[in-house]
This record gives structure tokens, C-alpha cells and sequence, in this order.
């Protein structure tokens, strides 16, 4: 009995509502924690970019991208055990949320959530990619993923001098505007030490702009090239949360598929797949607050349901469950 | 003085009339046709003209018709019941107008009947089925309301309601659904003009297969219960011609080829 | 030579509306009285039936009233600009009949008595203008038939295939369309405001129905499929508001009887999903067949019921746009309608439909001339043999005849329905 009540508490929950304070809540931390002495440590799978000097984490792609430079001796060497350290503590915390880490607790993902609620106040309507424009898209990620990696590793072997160092931090727009949290503007700025902090901090300031622009016109602009989704997607099958959906009760009616904010369209029209969750996916759960069909999506730990769709749930959130009565008829 | 008989043996009755040298009906006798058709017929024939105080001798010529028209052997000529409903309709509506459609409700089948303008048959429509939608039908019908046939016409334009329809073709089924109907407290004035409706709607559609010329003539024995002809006439989107005695037509048709086939005789030809 | 004194003869249009009065009659009846008592709320709708198609009153007297040929014409844009949308889909033989000397006679009776309606041109709620989806052939062509008797008629294209970003783009922008060409019309403008209040109030209703659907997933099923038809048929045509207010009150009343134990059917009544061609009323010939012979249908998969209320509306941000693109979705992207190029939908919906209602069969019927439903009809009867799901595929039109084979049909299914239950036991 009491497991249902619970249960039905979750699944009527307003979800956008929670998420907006949860989004609040950890974009304090991840954003101003260091005022109050918290740290995460340096392997948080999120964009909380220590060029803000007061941070609460640090984001992994940092130390990833320093341990990678290392000379390969050392990096399978001394190093080894801190870099697999690391890496095991990015994919413990990782687990635990899986991509999740985007839609609730990213301050750069939260950050573009509230220029889009700016956008809304403003009264002005998003726009969408189509669909070939999408697909070529969503390939970008694994670009910037891959100079993650392979340049610190160009470095290591010497292929690549000093001035490389950090390359994706240097294009990265968070690095940018991270820092804009406590004030700090100095990062708006071009390097002229070298040709390729030139080229690098171009790309990133002229990034940054754009993000602003991007993000005001398209839900999550940037999640859409973010190398740390990418890195996520390669990883989710070992987490603990689970997206999934019952193909038999989908109805294909796309509601959930509209309200997207990545345009995925597999999650209204894979009727085959269970676990639903693609690269592009940031786990805001929205998809399973639109679903107008009982237990169609579903979000499980493990093989316990913990937030389902419901058709009761669904009505409550549109506004559907009772009569509005100022209607002028 | 010549007389001229026409006797319709019917598959319910046998119907017997008679008509003086200028076709007017001089009287008609109708009795049920029982086991025995040709005795009942003689005796029938012998009553009417015992009746009309007629002697066998003053007959000049007899036509039979019907389903049982053969076995009249003393007849001069026996003709089929569609040309001489033809003819008796013609003749019976002579002051209305020509008529070009016929509808017969007989006790047991229905039919419809085209003329051309000569007053030739050119089509005929039999109910190809059963006793739904004839006089047997409404017999059927008043019993099981515990009404008279002849009551069926007040309880018609009585009826206030929307017509309950029946549905069923089959005079067993129509029965057991008229009964469904009473038991579910509907008011037996919109049973009736139910039942007329449906009748009128097969039967409309049984002339819609030889086409719907006016004017049309209705006759039988349930041409004398208004509500139907009421809700045939609304069925057919036309008005139609009921004669003063519906259920003698045919047999008043056959009465009058017998006079017409006896004038067109010559003399020498008539002594035979 | 006597001529009784008579009431003056009917005209065209009197006989026609006491013809269609017979008929609605005869239904309502039928669906009153031949079965367990019905929920007390449920009179409201036997008297709308009867108000409308027996006295032919009219509902809406002072708003515009919008004809719609097929379920894709989207409501929400309808109301929010305050008109009525009427849906001509049409289940009377008699304007069947009169739609057959205008039809070729193998067509669809559904297509052929919406055409000889309006070809009579004898409404209570004549529609102003008439907006015709192309969706099956036959509703297709109907509406350019319809717009030679002098109708307003504005077509609306619809795509065949519903699985492509092609698809979906090209019904959204006729969407648009249909809103501006409503907006022009009516002389009215669309607002954030209107549209919102539109969509809400009939996901609303969607709602009641899905809350009123449950209780027919209980062991003991409180209401019955005729009544659950009539409900949804309502809605074709009723007052939104009285309707709604109508359905509130039944679903107390439903939850009551269901707290109470009542059953609407008998003890061993076997549970029927109902898909196919829409019974509308008055031809719910089939369905009363089924439940007079001691089944329930339980839930159904057709345009005039289940298919019209299943999928609501999302939408993320409520922009005009935004609201105009979602609505255009659920028309499209939920529809399980035949004439789609492929249809797995449609099985899995109906496979689902039975697992989640606990049935113990389906009934399939397609009209004689619904091509698309019997074309369709092996697929779906091989996918349910592949599933073990025992269904019964049944071909009628809308004449009154045939009633006799088609019991004896059905009820041998049903009666196979139970023996099949007892074998299990």
C-alpha cells in the first residue's frame, strides 16, 4: 500500500518542476562549492570546469587529457596507478547516474536550460535541426572526443610540443564561460604565446559566442557536440540506471519524441529496443513525463522501476487531469 | 340478359364474381378454398348465383384464374392471376385513370405488376421468399397483439412513437421479435405501424424491380386496411389507387375477359 | 369506389428522418433493454441518441459548424476557434441506400451513407464547410462527389506512409495549413491562449475515457462495449462540455458499481477485443451480436472509440507552432488506421489491447467494400494465430439481413471462446 502511494507520488510528479531545483541545487555546488570547502575531486563526469576558481568538482576531461600527455613510460608506468585510479573513480560516480550526470547535474546543461527559459519568458519559439542535418551532427562529438585523447597522446610520444597542452580546454567553451559564474571574465581572451594556443583559443572564444547564440535559439545546443555525452554513451551499458522502454505499449504517437530537447527519434518510433537510451540522450527523463501510456518508458535501477509513465501522470503534467475552469465557455 | 363469371382459385380463398354484359360487377363471393378446390368452387359459383337469383343458363362464358384455375374444368378459359389482375385493375379504376403499376398482398405471396400504356403487362415481381410481408403475415401479426385484422388500421394512425421496424424476413422470426417487443412494454400502436412499414418497404422494394410508374393501383385483401396503404403510400413517395373491393380484382378481371372474349365471338363460334 | 381520408403523404425528408428513426429505434432498444441493467448516467446518452436522430433536433444553433470527413481533422484547432466539429462519418442504411445510386455499389457503406446524407441535404446540424482528409480512396474521391451537391469543401493531404521525417513534415505543414484556412474562415484568430485551453479540455475528455476504460480491465466488467460505443460515438457530435459532464457523472457511477461487484456480463462471458471497421451509430450490429451472445467486448480498436481518444496531446513548449506541430503528430504518428503502407502498429496495439484487458479473442469486421480493412485482414489474422490469440474475422454491410448467419457465426466463436476457457481450467 504504501509502495503504491510512493510510487504513484513519483510517477504524477510535476518532473520539470523537480528538475528545475534539482539542476539549482547541484548547479550551486558544481558551480560555487568552493566557497564552502566541497570537492568532489578531479573526476567528475561533468562540464565543472576548475577555470572557475571556485568549483566544486573538477571536470575528468581535465586530468584525463594531463595524464594522457604523459611519456608513455610513465603514463603505463608510476602514473599508471593514479590514471586507472582515475578512471575508476569516473566510471563509479558514472554508474551511478549514467547520463543522467547531463540532464541534472551538468552546470554547462543547466546553464543552457535557463537561456532557454529566458527564450520562453521572451515569447520566442525554439527551432529544430531536420533530420539529415541531425545526423550529420551528432557525429561532431566524437570529433572533439577524439581530440581529447589523441592529442594528449600525439603529445606523449612527442609528435606534438607543449603548446598542445589541455587542446580540448582550450577550444572548450566552458573553460570560457565557467568562470563568468564568480565574475571572473578573463578567460575572454585570445592567447598569442604560441600559433596553436592562437588557433585554439580562437576556436574557443569565437565557441563561446556561438554557445550563446546556439543555445538561445536550440534546446542544449552544445550537449549536442559535447565530448563528454560521447564518452558517457560508450560507457552506459555498466550503469546502474537504466533507460527503457516496452515496446508493446507504445502507440508510436511521438508525444515523447516532441518534447525532446535532442531530437532523438528513436524513442518514439524503436518499438523493438528495450533499452532506449542513444549517445545523444542527457537521461532529463522528459520523454518518460510525456509518455501518455502506462509503463511504456520507464527508468529502472537496476530492475527496479523507479519513475514509470503513466497515463495519470501524463494528464497532470499537461493539465489534462481536471477541467480548467476560466475557459469562456 | 348474358352474365359473365370470373373465379379466382386462390391458395386461401376462392373468389367468385360476376358481371352483366357492360362489365359492371352485378355481385362476389368469397369463401375459403380449403382441401377441396374444385368442389368448393362449384359450390361457391352455385351459392352466388343462387343469390343473385342467376340461372346456370344465363351464364355466357366463364374465365378462370389462380393457382387452382386448372382444376375448374367447367370454365371456358382459364387465364393466368397477372393478366387478370391486369385486366380487373384497368377496368376497376377505369374513372381514375390509367393505371401502370400494380401492387397485389395477397393471403400467401405479393406481387407488383408494370403496364404499358396498352394496359399490357410488361414486368411482374413475385416476394420470392415467404409469408412475411402478405396477409397471412398480418393475420399472424393481429393475433399475437390480440387485436383484430380489421383493427390493425386504428391502431396505426394511433400510433404516435417512431415505428418499431422488424427486421426479420421470416414470418416465424418477425413473430418471435414481435413478441420481443411487447414484452419490453412498447405500445402495440407503434408495433402496428412498425409492422406496416416493414411490409411497406419490402414491398416498395419489390416494385422498385419493375419500375414506379403511376398511377398505382393496390389491391388484395389487405388493401382494405388503411395504415397500410397509409404507410405504403409514404414508402412509395406516391399516392395509390385502392379500389372498393380490393380482394376481388383479380377474379373481377377474370370476369371481365370473359365478357370481352364473348363479345369478340361470332355468332356461330358462341353456339358451341 | 371509396379513398379513405388519410394524413397528407410524407415528404422525402419526413420519410427519410422517420426511416432513420425506425432505425435508431430499433438500436437504442436494443441496447436499452436486452441487457443487464445499464449504469442510470448512461440515459443521458440514450436520450441524446434519441433527441437527435429520432426527432432530429439540433445541438448547436449558434456556432459555426465544421464538417469533418474523417477522424484526422484535428478538434483542438476547431474549438479553439469556437466552432463545432461534426464528424460525418455515418453508420444510417438508409442513407446508405440513397448514397448507393451515387457510389459504385461495391463501395464501402460507411463512405456511401456519409455521401447520401449529405446528398439529402437533411441535417438537425448542417455542416458550413466541410474539411475532407485524404486519407482511404474512398473518403478521397467522396469529398470532390460531396462538393458537386454544392458543399463547401476544402481537402486536407494526408500522407500514406507514416514511418518517415518526410511524412511527418508534409502533415504538419497541411496542419498549418487547415489552422490558417480555419483562421480565414471563421474570420478568427488562433491564440496561445485558445489553443491551450483547446488542447486541455480535450485531453481532458481523453482523460475520462481513459479513467473509464480501466474499470474494463476488472475481472467484474462494470460497463459493457455497447455502451462504451455510444459514449465514444457521442463525441462525434455532442456538446463538449455537456458530454464531458455526462462521462464525469457515469464514471462515479461506474467506480460504484465496480466497488459494488456488478457485472455486466454473464458468469463464464467471454472477454472480446473489438477491431476493425468503425461501428457507428446505428450500425452496431456486430457488436450487439457479440454481446447478445453472452460475450463482453472489453476494449476496442476502431476510429470511432478507442482509436479517437487513445493518444493525447504533448507539448513541451506552448507556443502556437508548438501546439499546432504536436497536434499534427498525434494525428499521424498514433493513427493506426489500414490505409497506412505498413501496419504493425496495428497488431501490436490489438495484441496489446488483449493482453492488457485479459481477452479471450478478437472479433474482426470489415464493411464489404472497406478495402483496406479487408485487405489487411490477413495479416492481422496470421499475427494473432503466431501470438495464440483466437480471433474470428466477420464481413458485413449495413442491411438490415444477414442477422441470422452472423449470430450463428459469432456465437459459435464465442461459444468455441468458452470451451476453450474450460479447457484450461
Amino acid at each position: 500500500m504504501m509502495k503504491n502511494k510512493i510510487k504513484n507520488i513519483i510517477n504524477n510528479m510535476p518532473l520539470n518542476k523537480v528538475r528545475f531545483w534539482i539542476q539549482l541545487v547541484m548547479f550551486i555546488l558544481f558551480a560555487y562549492g568552493g566557497y564552502v570547502f566541497i570537492d568532489f575531486g578531479s573526476s567528475i563526469p561533468i562540464f565543472a570546469c576548475p577555470y572557475n576558481r571556485e568549483t566544486g568538482a573538477t571536470c575528468y576531461f581535465m586530468p584525463l587529457q594531463h595524464q594522457l600527455a604523459m611519456p608513455a613510460n610513465v603514463l603505463f608506468g608510476a602514473a599508471a596507478i593514479s590514471v586507472f585510479i582515475g578512471l575508476l573513480t569516473f566510471i563509479a560516480w558514472f554508474v551511478v547516474l549514467n547520463k543522467a550526470w547531463c540532464g541534472y547535474a551538468c552546470p554547462f546543461g543547466t546553464l543552457q536550460d535557463w537561456i532557454t527559459a529566458l527564450r520562453k519568458k521572451l515569447g520566442i519559439r525554439y527551432s529544430t535541426y531536420s533530420q539529415p542535418q541531425f545526423d550529420k551532427l551528432s557525429k561532431i562529438k566524437y570529433i572533439f572526443l577524439a581530440i581529447v585523447i589523441m592529442i594528449p597522446l600525439l603529445m606523449g610520444i612527442g609528435v606534438l610540443g607543449g603548446e598542445w597542452s589541455g587542446a580540448f580546454c582550450q577550444i572548450c567553451p566552458a573553460r570560457i564561460i565557467s568562470p563568468m559564474f564568480v565574475g571572473d571574465f578573463s578567460q575572454w581572451k585570445i592567447d598569442f604565446s604560441s600559433v596553436a594556443a592562437m588557433i585554439l583559443t580562437t576556436i574557443g572564444v569565437l565557441f563561446a559566442a556561438v554557445f550563446f547564440v546556439g543555445s538561445f535559439i536550440k534546446k542544449r545546443f552544445f550537449c549536442f557536440f559535447c565530448p563528454m555525452s560521447a564518452l558517457h554513451y560508450t560507457m552506459s551499458d555498466l550503469s546502474l540506471l537504466k533507460l527503457r522502454k516496452d515496446g508493446d505499449k507504445c502507440t508510436k504517437c511521438g508525444d515523447c519524441y516532441k518534447v525532446c530537447d535532442m531530437q532523438i527519434k528513436d524513442i518514439a518510433d524503436d518499438v523493438t529496443s528495450t533499452n532506449i537510451l542513444r549517445d545523444d540522450c542527457m537521461f532529463c527523463m522528459k520523454c518518460v513525463a510525456a509518455c501518455p501510456e502506462d509503463d511504456a518508458l520507464h527508468v529502472d535501477i537496476l530492475n527496479m522501476r523507479v519513475f514509470s509513465s503513466t497515463k495519470e501522470g501524463f494528464a497532470k503534467r499537461m493539465g489534462m487531469s481536471h477541467l480548467e475552469k476560466n475557459n469562456d465557455q | 340478359m348474358k352474365y359473365f363469371v370470373g373465379i379466382d382459385i386462390g391458395s386461401t380463398a376462392i373468389k367468385i364474381t360476376v358481371t352483366d354484359e357492360h362489365k359492371r360487377l352485378v355481385g362476389f363471393k368469397i369463401n375459403a378454398s380449403g382441401s377441396m378446390f374444385y368442389k368448393y368452387a362449384k359450390e361457391t359459383l352455385q351459392s352466388l348465383l343462387d343469390e343473385l337469383h342467376i340461372g346456370q343458363d344465363e351464364i355466357a362464358y366463364t374465365v378462370a384464374t389462380g393457382y387452382g384455375r386448372k382444376l375448374f374444368k367447367e370454365a371456358d378459359e382459364n387465364i393466368s392471376e397477372i393478366t387478370a389482375n391486369a385486366i380487373g385493375a384497368q377496368e376497376a379504376a377505369r374513372e381514375y385513370g390509367e393505371i401502370k403499376t400494380i401492387i397485389n398482398i395477397g393471403g400467401q405471396d405479393s406481387k407488383a405488376i408494370s403496364l404499358d400504356s396498352e394496359g399490357n403487362v410488361v414486368n411482374f415481381a413475385m416476394n420470392d421468399r415467404c409469408a412475411a410481408g402478405t396477409g397471412k403475415f398480418l393475420d399472424v401479426v393481429a393475433m399475437n397483439l390480440e387485436i383484430g385484422v380489421d383493427e390493425l388500421s386504428d391502431y396505426h394512425f394511433k400510433s404516435t412513437g417512431t415505428p418499431l421496424s422488424i427486421s426479420s424476413t421470416c414470418a416465424v422470426f418477425a413473430e418471435s421479435e414481435i413478441i420481443g417487443l411487447l414484452g419490453s412494454n412498447h405500445s402495440v400502436e407503434d408495433i402496428v405501424s412498425g409492422v406496416h412499414y416493414s411490409i411497406a418497404k419490402r414491398i416498395v422494394k419489390l416494385v422498385k424491380r419493375v419500375g414506379i410508374k403511376e398511377n398505382v393501383y393496390f389491391d388484395g385483401g389487405p388493401a382494405l386496411n388503411a395504415g397500410l396503404v397509409h404507410a405504403i403510400e409514404n414508402e412509395l413517395g406516391k399516392k395509390v389507387f385502392v379500389p372498393e373491393y380490393p380482394q376481388i380484382t383479380t377474379s373481377f378481371g377474370a370476369a371481365v375477359l370473359a365478357c370481352d372474349a364473348f363479345t369478340s365471338m361470332s355468332e356461330v363460334e358462341r353456339e358451341f | 369506389m371509396t379513398n379513405n381520408i388519410k394524413p397528407a403523404l410524407e415528404t422525402p425528408r419526413q420519410k427519410q428522418n422517420r426511416h432513420k428513426a425506425m432505425e435508431a429505434v430499433k438500436v437504442l432498444n436494443a441496447i436499452k433493454k436486452e441487457f443487464k441493467e445499464p449504469p442510470k448516467a448512461m440515459n443521458y446518452f440514450y436520450d441524446l441518441f434519441e433527441k437527435v436522430y429520432c426527432k432530429q433536433e439540433a445541438l448547436h444553433t449558434n456556432k459555426v459548424k465544421i464538417g469533418t470527413m474523417c477522424i484526422q481533422i484535428p478538434s483542438e484547432i476547431i474549438y479553439a476557434l469556437d466552432a463545432v466539429p461534426l464528424r460525418l462519418c455515418n453508420g444510417f442504411y438508409t442513407d446508405d441506400e440513397i448514397g448507393s445510386d451515387l457510389m459504385p455499389s461495391k463501395s464501402c457503406p460507411l463512405v456511401k451513407a456519409t455521401v447520401g446524407h449529405l446528398a439529402s441535404e437533411n441535417f438537425s446540424d448542417k455542416p458550413d464547410i466541410i474539411f475532407s482528409p485524404t486519407t482511404c480512396d474512398q473518403k478521397t474521391k467522396a469529398g470532390a462527389i460531396v462538393q458537386n451537391f454544392g458543399y463547401e469543401v476544402i481537402d486536407v493531404d494526408f500522407p500514406r506512409t507514416k514511418e518517415s521525417e518526410e511524412s511527418r513534415e508534409y502533415w504538419r505543414r497541411s496542419v498549418r495549413k487547415f489552422s490558417s484556412d480555419m483562421s480565414k474562415n471563421l474570420n478568427k484568430k488562433l491564440t496561445k491562449k485558445n489553443l491551450k485551453a483547446s488542447i486541455q479540455k480535450i485531453g481532458y475528455a481523453q482523460t475520462l475515457y481513459h479513467k473509464l476504460n480501466d474499470f474494463r480491465k476488472n475481472r467484474l466488467v462494470p460497463i459493457l462495449g455497447k455502451d462504451m460505443f455510444l459514449i465514444t460515438n457521442a463525441f462525434f457530435f455532442d456538446k463538449i462540455d455537456n458530454w464531458i459532464a455526462a462521462v464525469e457523472e457515469l464514471i462515479e457511477e461506474v467506480e460504484q458499481r465496480a466497488a459494488n461487484q456488478i457485472h455486466a456480463g454473464g458468469k463464464i462471458s467471454p472477454r472480446i477485443v473489438y477491431t476493425g471497421s468503425p461501428p457507428i451509430f446505428p450500425n452496431y450490429k456486430i457488436p450487439l451480436i457479440v454481446e447478445q451472445s453472452d460475450a463482453i467486448i472489453v476494449a476496442d480498436e476502431t476510429c470511432s472509440s478507442n482509436r479517437m481518444f487513445n493518444d493525447r496531446v504533448s507539448v513541451d513548449e506552448w507556443f502556437l507552432n508548438d501546439m499546432i506541430d504536436s497536434i499534427a503528430d498525434k494525428y499521424l504518428k498514433g493513427c493506426t488506421c489500414p490505409i497506412f503502407t505498413k501496419n504493425d502498429d496495428r497488431i501490436r496495439r490489438i495484441v496489446d489491447l488483449v493482453r492488457s484487458y485479459g481477452a479471450d479473442g478478437v472479433v474482426y469486421q470489415a464493411f464489404a467494400g472497406c478495402q483496406v480493412y479487408e485487405m489487411e485482414q490477413r495479416s492481422v489474422l496470421a499475427a494473432m494465430e503466431k501470438e495464440g490469440i483466437a480471433i474470428l474475422y466477420v464481413e458485413s454491410d449495413y442491411s438490415p439481413s444477414q442477422q441470422g448467419q452472423l449470430t450463428t457465426r459469432v456465437e459459435a466463436f464465442v461459444e468455441s471462446l468458452k470451451n476453450r476457457r474450460r479447457m484450461k481450467k
